[in-house]
């Protein structure tokens, strides 16, 4: 099989359920195409070395969210990078409210988002996929190519360190 | 369906569009499948278009499938799909027993003018009847054709939908069937063309 069919098979067999997923993780349709497209080019390349044996649902899974994960941190970093600018673009302006301005709620809002956002990468998508998707824990290890007692390990972990952060 | 799922259904299939006209070239008229792998007569292909169903086909796997579609639609982008849900729950009916009867639109443009005529006068053979090789060649308009008809029946894109199954030889005896003779015997029996104690 030639190439461009092979990447039409994973396309035809995979493509909804990743494309599902992607759009899920970033939001954002665009964004999630050309995720989609880099999973297929990267698994088809995996997956010509590994051969016919290998979990092909598992693999194609496992590079998509690795692929949205890295979409989400720079696009954070890239967001952290301008929060910071602005904040000190306002107080070049008007040096005196030093942040007095801002609700409690509202700040530790940024915070928990702040925090989620600084989370190991598989804690915060097994977090995503059981408090945004509301996945049971084995789909959630599906996804994450790992197993259920790793997944609800993750969900825990993040859990438990927003909560310390919040309290 | 809420307005959501089917608004987020439709988000999801632009997207793998998209991913198959930039990575394969494949841009018109998009095919959508769905398997049925747990049935009485084995593992069932379906496919459509926007003109209706074009593949009921028994099949070896999903994979074995899916290339057959990639391999007969070059230019198309496939994939798989919940669209196919009202031709999957008139098999389920059938296969149940519940009701034997098909409606559904069904694409038969690939094929040549006798080829559809013959899957067109067999579609009207009902459940629980059957007919000749020679009987549905005279009524595809060549009473000396019953090669060709069986040659047509071969071609049915669409099996069990359109019941070449129902078609048998002059002289009783099952003919042929491309799920394999016991399939053929499965679904008469099922009908009730033909009795149990004579298998």
């Amino acid at each position: 099989m030639d190439h461009n069919l092979r990447v039409a098979r994973l396309l035809a067999v995979h493509g909804l359920e990743l494309a599902r997923h992607l759009r899920r993780l970033v939001r954002d349709d665009d964004v999630a195409q050309d995720l989609l497209q880099d999973t297929l080019l990267r698994a088809h390349r995996a997956l010509t070395r590994l051969g016919s044996g290998a979990n092909e649902r598992a693999w194609l899974y496992r590079i998509a969210t690795n692929a949205a994960l890295n979409h989400l941190r720079k696009q954070g970093r890239e967001r952290r990078a301008l929060e910071h600018h602005a904040r000190e673009a306002e107080l070049a302006v008007s040096p005196d409210t030093g942040g007095d301005g801002q609700d409690v709620a509202g700040r530790q809002r940024l915070m928990l988002w702040r925090r989620v956002a600084e989370l190991p990468q598989r804690q915060r998508v097994a977090l995503t996929l059981r408090v945004a998707d509301e996945l049971e824990y084995e789909e959630i290890a599906a996804r994450m190519g790992c197993t259920v007692e790793a997944a609800r390990a993750n969900v825990y972990q993040a859990t438990k360190k927003l909560r310390l952060e919040v309290t | 369906m809420s307005e959501h799922v089917t608004t987020e259904r439709r988000a999801v299939e632009r997207i793998v569009l998209g991913a198959f006209r930039q990575l394969t070239g494949r841009e018109s008229g998009v095919l959508r499948y769905a398997i049925m792998d747990d049935t009485p007569v084995g593992i069932l292909g379906l496919s459509a278009g926007a003109a209706g169903l074009n593949h009921v086909d028994f099949v070896k796997d999903e994979d074995a499938f899916v290339e057959r579609l990639l391999a007969e639609f070059g230019d198309r982008p496939v994939m798989r799909s919940t669209a196919l849900d009202r031709a999957r729950r008139e098999l389920e009916r059938y296969f149940k027993g519940r009701d034997l009867a098909f409606d559904l639109e069904v694409d038969l443009s690939a094929l040549s003018a006798f080829d559809r005529k013959v899957l067109e006068v067999t579609a009207r053979i009902p459940a629980g009847k059957v007919a000749t090789y020679a009987q549905v060649a005279a009524k595809a308009g060549n009473p000396r054709a019953s090669r060709a008809a069986g040659n047509a029946l071969h071609k049915n894109p669409v099996a069990i939908i359109v019941p070449c199954h129902r078609v048998l030889r002059s002289d009783g005896s099952l003919g042929g069937y491309g799920g394999g003779l016991p399939v053929k015997e499965w679904l008469l029996r099922h009908e009730g063309a033909i009795a149990t104690s004579l298998l």
